[in-house]
């Protein structure tokens, strides 16, 4: 069963934000950041971080610019505002609380139920 | 302040599309290369590579949709796509975009500029302070007719009105001989006799100097004057101090210079404090008299105490004034009332061409839906939703409507110059007309309603198209309607019908009053009006001797007043039978006039003889009258031989020597009135009273004009002389039917324009769709020509039924323009039949070029091509 990729809604626009916390950096390498520390697991079309930057963008969450990159082309980076920050901070919360609810029901033996 | 951020971003998308559609393309590029090279360092080859970057990337097309669909807000980014769609949409079919255009031009910009007349002349208030608060006011008499008032009347409302903040008159407009300084060259320019608080009354305040002192209205010599901005500027040459005028011989003071464009009710250049030489008679009708509504005073309130006022006046003064009641009416009312019906039907005119002209476009938009039925489909089937698409087309529609109006007002602009020009003497205040934001106001909205009636009912009707069913079949779900072509054509004739016939009134009208019976003969009549001075008294029989020595001048007359020119002096008459103070039993204007009078207009002597040169000073005094004073005063007798005298106007009794017949002296149509003559050598010669001489000439009147101004200019070189025809104040009488005319007359053609385009677009269309009908037809035998008839046939018919419907309508509101017609029924067979044969003809005529193109149709191509 492939399920690369089928992530939780929401969860990739976290992934993405978290992403560009990290530093600021243009879609290829928000992109490839998210696959090399997912270790290939989130994260096989590329393409879709861009309709999610934008979504992130409309809402003021990062903002973007055009710099130089390394090698030496233009392109546009991606930045956390505040208001991303305390968004990533709230969706990692959220996140938390998720997967300690899903793990604690995975966990639990039968005499529980 | 994510808010912010997100408006921003959201502006910054509405407005940078295209540019964040590109930067989107250029990230993805960078996306693609960098993600190349990085499988070229992890070993493929670069074709490899390339290709492995795409597929990692995903489907491109659906990302970039899907980035543009999260940007900016949806129904904003929605309506831009929607724009330009539109936008490309008609710059694909330039034949159809531009003779929209043309259309909504002609409708939209001939409502604006019928609207604009209709705000400048109705509705814009006059230039006064205050000038919603000003009110004219007339005497009414038992008989219930308005009068200008009396000066002893104008005086008891002054003193006891407490209406009115100020009541004040003007007399009417007179000319008079000015020189703006002592060796200027005289003018005649029209002066303007005012009494007390006249200027304070309309809220005018001179820019210069002052206004009338009650001193300066006291009788007495030393009068002074004051001026208008533009006599001030263009004659006096905008001196200070203002010094003296020369007005004939009188060296006159000014005191005054008024505001720019100040009139009231007619311009004039000089004005006189009159009250010194006020008339004392209380049934004598010679002031225009306005007031200034106290403030809390309501209209109302005061036509209330002007009637009390009347009615005790009356009581004190008994047969002495004619006033039972008062007319008190806003001044702008008095001013323009009598133009309402004409404008509001122009108006109602220029609504019509919208009406056609919208007619026009939704047959258009619904023809050339069917052409783009395919292209419409083919986007519900790649699903579109229908509301999408129905707001496309109205987005489109919407485009072109901006578009016309934009233009149509850039039109109206220019017409209004010209209207100005053509119009500005022909009715009040049109020379100030101007599109102010009233009239964009009033464009912007008729374009939004048009823009609705023209886009929404196409938009509605293609957009339920069945899509599976046209694509199987590949032509047309269900073409419109023949009942709806019908419907669109017949109204729209049915329009242009009621114009025509509308216009074709009026241009009979305008005839038939340009020809009437004056009751005298006009033609070639040249009239010179003079006002000599006292220093031209000796020159009269050289002045006479001139103008007979013009070559083809048979004959010189002189009189005191210009036929058809209003405000000469009417009184009523008696008989020495009638007491002084009694109803008068006949009312009379009065003329006065040299022997040669009655002969050179034309005027035939019914009974007596006409004046003589016997008839002078000291022979006893003499009268011609008219029949209608005959029937009153002395029915079934001959006047001839009976006396006859009036109040006021001369204390003499006159015997009557002739009857003449009855003539318009006054104005056109309104017909004729009851007129004593009397001899001009009989009557003191005051020094600046006009004088005006006629000359009856048999050629053409221009040279005789030219001569007269010569000869009089060396005889009386202070005394400038005001020439012109007979024909030419008959002509402005009909002033505002004229401008009325012109403006159907306009409507009508570009009403029948517009119609023909429509028949012959609805044709055209009609012809296009039957194409394979029409081959199988004629491979079946029928002939060329039949097949064109059947097409001539089909536009007849829709062209009948309109052409029915509009005479009755026409029939129906052309009793708005009932009061406006002269000697033309509003029923008149001729015009209706005229009218109708013109419209269906130019219907017949638009719908033969579809016909001769159905006529060409290759039978084998049409059958083999579906």
């Amino acid at each position: 069963m492939d399920r690369s990729g089928d992530l939780l809604p929401g969860t990739f626009e976290m992934l993405v934000l978290k992403a560009v916390s990290l530093g600021d950096m243009h879609g290829w390498g928000i992109a490839e950041r998210i696959e090399r520390l997912s270790g290939g697991v989130c994260g096989v079309q590329q393409g879709t971080v861009y309709p999610v930057l934008q979504r992130l963008l409309r809402r003021g969450w990062v903002v973007a610019d055009w710099r130089v990159s390394d090698n030496q082309r233009r392109a546009r980076y991606y930045r956390l505002t505040a208001a991303g920050r305390r968004q990533l901070a709230d969706e990692i919360s959220w996140w938390r609380r998720t997967i300690g609810g899903v793990d604690r029901v995975l966990g639990a033996e039968p005499r529980e139920a | 302040m994510s808010w912010f951020h997100a408006a921003k971003q959201r502006l910054a998308d509405l407005f940078a599309r295209e540019r964040a559609d590109r930067e989107l393309a250029e990230e993805i590029a960078h996306h693609l290369e960098l993600e190349t090279a990085r499988h070229v360092r992890d070993g493929l080859d670069p074709a490899a590579a390339r290709a492995m970057a795409h597929v990692r990337f995903g489907n491109q097309t659906m990302i970039t949709d899907a980035a543009r669909a999260e940007r900016g807000h949806r129904l904003a980014e929605g309506s831009v796509q929607d724009l330009s769609w539109a936008a490309r949409s008609l710059r694909k079919s330039p034949g159809f975009t531009a003779l929209s255009l043309l259309t909504l031009v002609l409708g939209i910009g001939a409502c604006t500029v019928a609207f604009s007349v209709f705000n400048t002349v109705l509705l814009r208030p006059l230039p006064f302070r205050d000038a919603d608060r000003l009110v004219f006011i007339r005497e009414k008499t038992a008989k219930g007719e308005l009068r200008p008032p009396s000066f002893p009347n104008l005086v008891s409302w002054r003193e006891q009105t407490k209406s009115f903040a100020g009541v004040a008159a003007a007399q009417f407009p007179y000319p008079r001989t000015v020189s703006a300084a002592g060796d200027a060259e005289p003018v005649r320019l029209p002066s303007l006799e005012v009494t007390r608080h006249f200027f304070s009354t309309l809220g005018v305040a001179p820019v210069i100097g002052r206004e009338f002192s009650d001193a300066e209205h006291a009788p007495g010599p030393g009068r002074v004057a004051i001026v208008s901005y533009e006599f001030w500027r263009d004659r006096m040459n905008a001196r200070q101090p203002l010094g003296l005028i020369r007005l004939g011989d009188v060296p006159t003071p000014v005191v005054g210079v008024l505001p720019p464009g100040f009139k009231f009710l007619q311009p004039a250049d000089i004005y006189l404090p009159h009250e010194g030489q006020a008339g004392t008679v209380r049934s004598s009708h010679n002031y225009l008299v306005v007031a200034h509504l106290q403030s809390g005073a309501t209209l109302a309130g005061a036509r209330a105490e002007m009637s009390a006022l009347s009615r005790s006046l009356k009581t004190v003064y008994g047969t002495e004034t004619e006033a039972v009641d008062a007319d008190v009416r806003p001044l702008l009312d008095h001013m323009v009332a009598s133009y309402r019906v004409l404008l509001s039907v122009i108006f109602a005119a220029a609504s019509l061409v919208l009406l056609i002209a919208c007619t026009n476009l939704v047959s258009a938009q619904l023809a050339r839906g069917w052409h783009r039925e395919r292209e419409v489909v083919v986007r519900a089937a790649l699903g579109a939703s229908r509301g999408r698409i129905a707001r496309q087309l109205v987005i489109e529609s919407t485009l072109l409507v901006a578009l016309g109006t934009a233009l149509a007002l850039l039109v109206a602009f220019g017409a209004s110059s010209a209207i100005r020009v053509i119009g500005g003497t022909l009715v009040p205040r049109l020379s100030e007309l101007s599109l102010d934001a009233r009239v964009v106001f009033f464009s912007v909205g008729v374009a939004l309603v048009t823009a609705l009636v023209v886009g929404v009912y196409p938009a509605l009707r293609l957009a339920r198209r069945d899509a599976g069913l046209v694509l199987r079949s590949g032509r047309s779900g269900a073409s419109v309607r023949s009942s709806v072509w019908r419907g669109l054509v017949g109204f729209e004739v049915a329009l242009a019908v009621m114009l025509v016939i509308g216009s074709a009134l009026l241009i009979r009208t305008l005839r038939n009053i340009v020809s009437a019976d004056t009751g005298f003969d006009s033609r070639g009549v040249v009239t010179a009006a003079i006002t000599p001075q006292e220093s031209d008294a000796a020159k009269f029989d050289d002045v006479v001797n001139a103008l007979r020595s013009i070559p083809s001048v048979e004959g010189v007359a002189f009189t005191s007043n210009l036929p058809l020119q209003w405000g000469n002096w009417s009184g009523p008459v008696r008989r020495p039978s009638d007491p002084k103070d009694r109803n008068w039993p006949a009312m009379a204007g009065f003329r006065v006039v040299s022997p040669e009078y009655f002969t050179v207009l034309r005027q035939p002597l019914l009974r007596g003889r006409a004046f003589t040169v016997a008839d002078r000073v000291g022979a006893p005094g003499v009268a011609i009258i008219t029949p209608g004073i005959a029937e009153k005063l002395w029915p079934g007798q001959d006047p001839v031989g009976k006396t006859i005298a009036t109040n006021y106007l001369f204390n003499d009794w006159l015997t009557v020597v002739g009857v003449v017949a009855e003539a318009s002296n006054w104005s056109m149509p309104h017909g004729t009135q009851n007129e004593i003559y009397v001899p001009l050598a009989q009557r003191e010669k005051s020094v600046g009273q006009q004088l005006i001489a006629l000359l009856r000439t048999e050629g053409s009147p221009e040279p005789v004009m030219v001569a007269a101004r010569r000869r009089l200019h060396e005889i009386l070189p202070h005394s400038p002389a005001q020439i012109g025809t007979i024909d030419e104040r008959i002509a402005k009488s009909a002033a505002d039917r004229r401008f009325a005319m012109i403006a159907l007359t306009a409507f009508g053609v570009i009403a029948i324009v517009l119609a023909a385009v429509g028949i012959y677009g609805v044709m055209w269309y009609i012809v296009s769709t039957r194409t394979h009908e029409i081959g199988i037809r004629m491979a079946l035998g029928a002939t060329a020509a039949r097949v064109r008839r059947d097409v001539l046939t089909s536009a007849t018919t829709m062209a009948a039924t309109g052409v029915v419907v509009g005479m009755a309508a026409g029939a129906y509101s052309t009793k708005y323009l009932q009061s406006s017609l002269y000697g033309v029924s509003r029923l008149d067979a001729r015009v209706y039949v005229l009218g109708t044969a013109l419209t269906l003809g130019v219907a017949v005529l638009a719908a033969y070029l579809p016909a001769w193109r159905s006529s060409r149709v290759d039978p084998m191509e049409a059958i083999r091509d579906t």
